[in-house]
């Protein structure tokens, strides 16, 4: 995009979000809606505040409360970006090593790759129930629930980038004397990193979607259980200030690994 | 014209070997495609062989089968004197496109070959530093392949197969994709080198003009089944080795051999 058409983008995109906020606040304001199922902007600024900060319990009272349900916001948000990294951690690890295998060895493809699609095509909170009987309400079956979301999509990508490997690449690579361990170490998996780290990308946000839908059995602290427990308490700012929290959180995760995508594949596009 | 099948007397100093080499294969429709027909050629060491002919004749295949991507479906290849099994660093490979690695440098794709064998890092980089210097890119030792132009990659990749110093290098249509002032450098740089270097060169092009400049010797082929319909000494470029490169362009020898070689595709099309 030009200069000019990115100023224009940025301007009609600011110029949009002002009238939505606008539109909610005169909504709210004349109390079209009860304010138990649209609070204001005010309200929901103001229960993000008192979320994140210790306050009196009641404006007239020496009782003193930190944060939500014993942790500031954050602090759940923390909690759930913890679970995502232990789970989506081990993903990220074993996802290339199989996907590497899957994708060179032909008959490990074929014993395993119906298995694969079978758990990718399952809704992973289908198989929670499964998993905590096996390993408890605890974070354990978290971690394995996000293992297994984030798994195939980072496999099947791996072995994607594996198979389109140019043939001419590893042609130049033999030709310049290279044996098979080092075609496969120094040419195939360099030249898979692209689709590999599509692949992350892709897992982080579906396990992103799984950990928060998780959370609401046994999931404090955590930002998906503090959403549903407002919810049930009918704190319906908070609720909406945790759902803002969530989608923000989706939005910086992605262009983390967006950005280290470019940072570690500089010729993505370019060769 | 016939097919002329040259004769060697000797094997010492033979560098490749074609003993009726034929091949097919079957597309994925089922058709059976007859890519190359019996074609026997040797090429003493130290020639360079420029194998002209227009897309279809065969000419990859060949360069495939003595490269070791291919193994032909009938007759034998010969590299050194032993049986090609498959891709060796003996037979380096300069390819249409240049295949340089973007997660490296200009300089580590070039010392790769010498890498692959454990050669010293000392060692790779002097040979890397020397092979850049003859390709004139040394000026861009420490940049990724894909902020250079399309002539540098090609002298980047050039650079890399020297370094990785094969008795024989094959090409494949090197400047092929290349703009026309950019290709006539590079070829006036490979002749320099290849007088130089008195490597083994194999060289696939559908230019008949690149292939007189270049080679001692050009093999014409034709398409379908691919065969040898020309295999002609050039004479020129030993002759006037005192020329300068732009000029051996005009030697009326040289014109007439490409006009005659030209004339030779043409017959065999009618």
């Amino acid at each position: 995009m030009r200069r000019r058409d990115r100023t224009v983008a940025l301007g009609l995109q600011v110029g949009v979000f002002v009238a939505l906020m606008v539109l909610w606040w005169a909504v709210a304001k004349a109390e079209l809606v009860r304010p138990l199922y649209l609070p204001g902007p005010g309200a929901v600024w103001d229960a993000f505040v008192d979320a994140n900060r210790c306050r009196p319990i009641s404006a007239d009272s020496d009782r003193i409360v930190c944060g939500e349900q014993g942790y500031y916001l954050w602090g759940h948000l923390l909690a759930s970006l913890q679970r995502m990294a232990v789970g989506v951690g081990a993903a990220v690890v074993l996802g290339p090593v199989v996907g590497f295998l899957m994708g060179s060895i032909r008959w490990v493809r074929v014993a395993v790759e119906p298995y694969l699609n079978f758990i990718r095509s399952l809704p992973p909170l289908g198989y929670l129930g499964l998993l905590i009987v096996w390993f408890g309400i605890g974070d354990l079956s978290k971690y394995w629930l996000l293992f297994l979301a984030a798994f195939p999509p980072i496999v099947i990508a791996t072995i994607n980038g594996i198979r389109n490997n140019r043939e001419d690449r590893i042609h130049a690579a033999q030709s310049l004397g290279a044996s098979r361990l080092q075609v496969a170490t120094r040419v195939v998996l360099p030249s898979a990193l692209p689709d590999i780290i599509n692949g992350v990308r892709i897992a982080v946000g579906f396990a992103w979607t799984t950990v928060v839908a998780a959370e609401l059995q046994n999931g404090l602290p955590g930002i998906g259980g503090l959403a549903y427990q407002a919810g049930v308490q009918l704190r319906t700012p908070l609720v909406i200030a945790c759902i803002i929290v969530i989608g923000l959180a989706a939005i910086a995760l992605d262009s983390a690994i967006k950005r280290l995508g470019e940072v570690l594949v500089p010729w993505q596009g370019r060769a | 014209m016939t097919a002329a099948v040259p004769e060697t007397p000797t094997s010492t100093g033979v560098a490749i070997t074609l003993d009726h080499v034929s091949h097919r294969y079957i597309t994925d429709a089922g058709e059976v495609v007859h890519a190359l027909a019996d074609t026997s050629i040797q090429i003493p060491a130290g020639q360079f062989v420029c194998v002209v002919g227009p897309s279809g004749c065969g000419k990859t295949t060949l360069l495939k089968a003595i490269a070791g991507f291919l193994r032909p479906t009938g007759g034998r290849v010969l590299a050194g004197g032993q049986p090609v099994e498959g891709p060796g660093a003996e037979r380096g490979v300069v390819f249409q496109q240049a295949n340089l690695y973007p997660w490296l440098t200009v300089r580590k794709n070039v010392e790769l070959g010498l890498r692959f064998r454990g050669v010293a890092a000392a060692q790779r980089r002097a040979a890397a530093q020397e092979a850049l210097e003859l390709v004139g890119l040394s000026r861009f030792i420490d940049a990724k392949p894909y902020e250079l132009s399309g002539g540098m990659q090609q002298r980047c990749q050039i650079a890399r197969v020297l370094a990785s110093d094969p008795g024989i290098i094959l090409m494949d249509e090197p400047f092929g994709a290349l703009d026309a002032i950019t290709r006539r450098r590079l070829q006036n740089e490979l002749l320099a080198i290849a007088r130089q270097k008195k490597k083994t060169i194999f060289f696939i092009t559908h230019s008949v003009d690149e292939a007189v400049f270049l080679g001692d010797r050009v093999v014409v082929m034709s398409p379908r089944p691919g065969r040898v319909v020309m295999d002609q000494p050039v004479q020129i470029s030993s002759h006037y080795d005192h020329l300068l490169l732009d000029e051996l362009r005009s030697v009326p020898e040289y014109t007439q051999l490409r006009d005659r070689i030209s004339e030779a595709i043409r017959e065999d099309e009618h």
